[in-house]
């Protein structure tokens, strides 16, 4: 998957790199409004991370440039708070998705994911994590060949672990990722422990191997170990 | 003391000071001139007396009248001309005269010549000056009651319109206050002063909410920083497994640090009017959504939320709607007891939440101060959470109160019927 990163700050432009590219994509970036417009005049990628504040311009005519040209990139915003009205805005413009600063790599790697699904034409709509298979148009999971009945919460928690597999994923990270930024529950993981568990169960009693890690008590792994 | 009231007692004061002094030197000129006349006329008698008694060797026959008195003695010294005051008898009383005595040398002899003139007119005088002086000051007095009663609370009106409208005056609102010119140069001076002061005063405050605005904007590209390079120094296994409360703790903080500048950004876009409330919201929607929403995290402390609505649509910005229903519910959970209730109901257009809670009452005054946390709080909010809801309350025109009872908290809002 071939993805543009336009940010100005360069330290978080290169997390963002290292974090998408051990995921097996294919990053470029750039870090100017003009190299950024250069970059899209000659080249197609399957997603745009687009930073609204740029030293030499705007984000947001950046994708009025590409709706303009009815080129069909994904693309997500990365914005503060203040910078538009609401998330409803950014997506009126044009954009696909919308995450307010400051986010979480794992969080922009799922959406990441969801706007490449969408766009998908030829119709792979399918995650795959060994025996575990999602369709994530119909939300349907199956586990060795046999439906698997999840909450919203668990399937989309599920969604997040298969796309983010391998990687270490706070407690943090994964509570509002699930729950949103409104859910300020301080240093209360109760509810989140609860999920896990239930999770868990329903993948080990689906026939499932457990791929779901603790990791000294700051998170998680998905992974096969 | 009224500004006028002073000044009228200290003018008055001095006016009928100078008016009695006045009046005493008028007084004693008129006196002095006056006397002068009597005295020269004193003078003429004694001349002609003396010019007839040269000329004929006798005096000239006396006729006394009630304006003047003469008489002729024989003394042996001689007389120096003498004139003087004092009481003489005329033919029908006495009366306070000016008296003139002389000599005319007469053989060996000296013949005395007395000649009187009462002072009548003089004393006459005085009690008139008297009289006019009094008169005059009842008149001041007077005409400084009936300006007071008339002219004053006119001419003051400029003054008392400046006043009542600096009164109703509130900075963060950012009015406009216009100050009408009048015809008094004081006032004029005091309204252009208090218009450019309030200028100074919103450009101060304006500067302080940019600065606000600017400095929570900032924030938000290191903590983006921060927390993504948390996220890839995670991955090292070997460095978390040594490190895991340090990072924990780190994570934390950029979590508090990142709601409190959304919180900050959006209380200066609510004082900045940047909201604008003309969407229809189906507030009733709204709840079930978020109650919806809110229901795993309860479930996780056992925490019952029963929703009881009836149907309302307002007219509002569903963002705002949004957090004036998250920011509550999400404390009715956070401060609830394990296995705690929570209730929702909408009737007609009042919205009550209430909640169990391990929190004691809430003081009306802390309620919606920013940055204000309950004592007994353990788990921290940035205190922001009640000062938003009751700005959106504010900007929206629908109002919100509080009370405790039976051991829950209740918060009311009450939508404006539009």
């Amino acid at each position: 998957m071939k993805i543009l990163i336009v940010e100005d700050e360069p330290s978080l432009n290169r997390s963002m790199v290292e974090y998408l590219s051990s995921q097996d994509h294919l990053c470029e970036t750039v870090m100017t409004y003009h190299d950024a417009l250069d970059k899209l005049e000659v080249y197609q990628y399957d997603c745009i991370v687009l930073d609204i504040t740029l030293p030499d311009g705007n984000g947001i005519d950046l994708l009025q440039y590409l709706r303009k040209e009815n080129k069909l990139d994904g693309v997500i915003i990365i914005s503060a708070r203040d910078q538009l009205d609401d998330k409803l805005t950014g997506l009126r413009l044009g954009a696909d998705d919308y995450l307010t600063k400051p986010f979480h790599l794992a969080e922009l790697s799922v959406r990441i994911s969801a706007i490449v699904r969408r766009k998908n034409v030829l119709g792979n709509n399918q995650l795959q994590f060994e025996e575990i298979l999602i369709d994530t148009d119909s939300g349907n999971v199956v586990v060795n060949g046999a439906p698997l009945v999840l909450t919203r919460t668990e399937y989309k928690f599920l969604v997040y672990l298969i796309i983010n597999k391998n990687r270490v994923l706070s407690k943090n990270a994964i509570a509002e990722y699930l729950w949103g930024d409104n859910m300020d529950m301080a240093d209360n993981y109760d509810f989140l422990y609860a999920h896990i568990k239930n999770l868990r169960k329903k993948l080990l009693s689906a026939g499932a191997a457990d791929y779901i890690h603790s990791i000294y008590g700051m998170g998680y792994k998905f992974s096969l170990r | 003391m009224k500004l006028f009231t002073k000044y009228n007692r200290l003018t008055l004061i001095a006016t009928i000071s100078v008016f009695i002094i006045g009046s005493c030197t008028f007084y004693f000129v008129l006196k002095y001139i006056l006397i002068n006349e009597m005295d020269e006329s004193l003078y003429n008698e004694k001349q002609e007396i003396t010019s007839f008694y040269s000329s004929h060797h006798t005096l000239p026959d006396i006729i006394n009248t009630n304006e003047q008195k003469t008489t002729y003695n024989v003394a042996i010294a001689a007389i120096p001309l003498k004139v003087y005051n004092t009481d003489v008898h005329y033919l029908r009383s006495d009366e306070w005269s000016r008296k003139m005595e002389f000599g005319i040398p007469s053989g060996g002899q000296t013949i005395k010549v007395t000649i009187s003139k009462p002072l009548e007119e003089t004393e006459d005088l005085l009690q008139i000056i008297i009289i006019v002086t009094i008169c005059m000051i009842g008149l001041i007095l007077l005409t400084g009651f009936l300006i007071n009663r008339a002219v004053i609370n006119r001419l003051w009106r400029p003054f008392h319109n400046t006043i009542s409208k600096i009164r109703g005056y509130k900075v963060e609102e950012m009015q406009e206050i216009t100050l009408e010119p009048t015809s008094i140069d004081e006032f004029n001076l005091l309204n252009r002063n208090i218009d450019e002061m309030i200028k100074r005063v919103q450009k101060d405050f304006q500067t302080l909410r940019e600065f606000t605005s600017y400095a929570a904007h900032e924030m938000q590209t290191p903590l983006a920083v921060i927390r993504t390079r948390l996220d890839m120094i995670i991955q090292d296994e070997q460095l978390l497994k040594n490190n895991a409360s340090q990072f924990a703790d780190i994570e934390n903080s950029v979590r508090k640090l990142s709601r409190l500048y959304q919180s900050l950004l959006l209380l200066t876009k609510l004082e900045n009017h940047q909201f604008v409330l003309n969407e229809d919201v189906p507030i009733t929607d709204l709840i079930r959504k978020k109650a919806e929403e809110y229901k795993e995290l309860a479930l996780a402390k056992g925490i019952k939320i029963n929703v009881n609505v009836e149907t309302l649509t307002i007219t509002s910005h569903t963002y705002l709607a949004d957090i004036i229903i998250g920011n509550l519910l999400s404390n009715a959970i956070r401060y609830n007891i394990p296995n705690g209730e929570i209730d929702i109901t909408l009737y007609g257009d009042t919205l009550t939440i209430s909640n169990t809670s391990e929190l004691a009452e809430i003081k009306q005054e802390n309620l919606f101060k920013r940055f204000y946390r309950h004592a007994d709080v353990k788990e921290d909010g940035n205190g922001l959470g009640l000062a938003i809801v009751k700005r959106i309350c504010d900007a929206a025109g629908c109002s919100i109160s509080y009370h405790y009872a039976d051991a829950k908290h209740f918060f009311t809002i009450v939508f404006s019927s539009i």
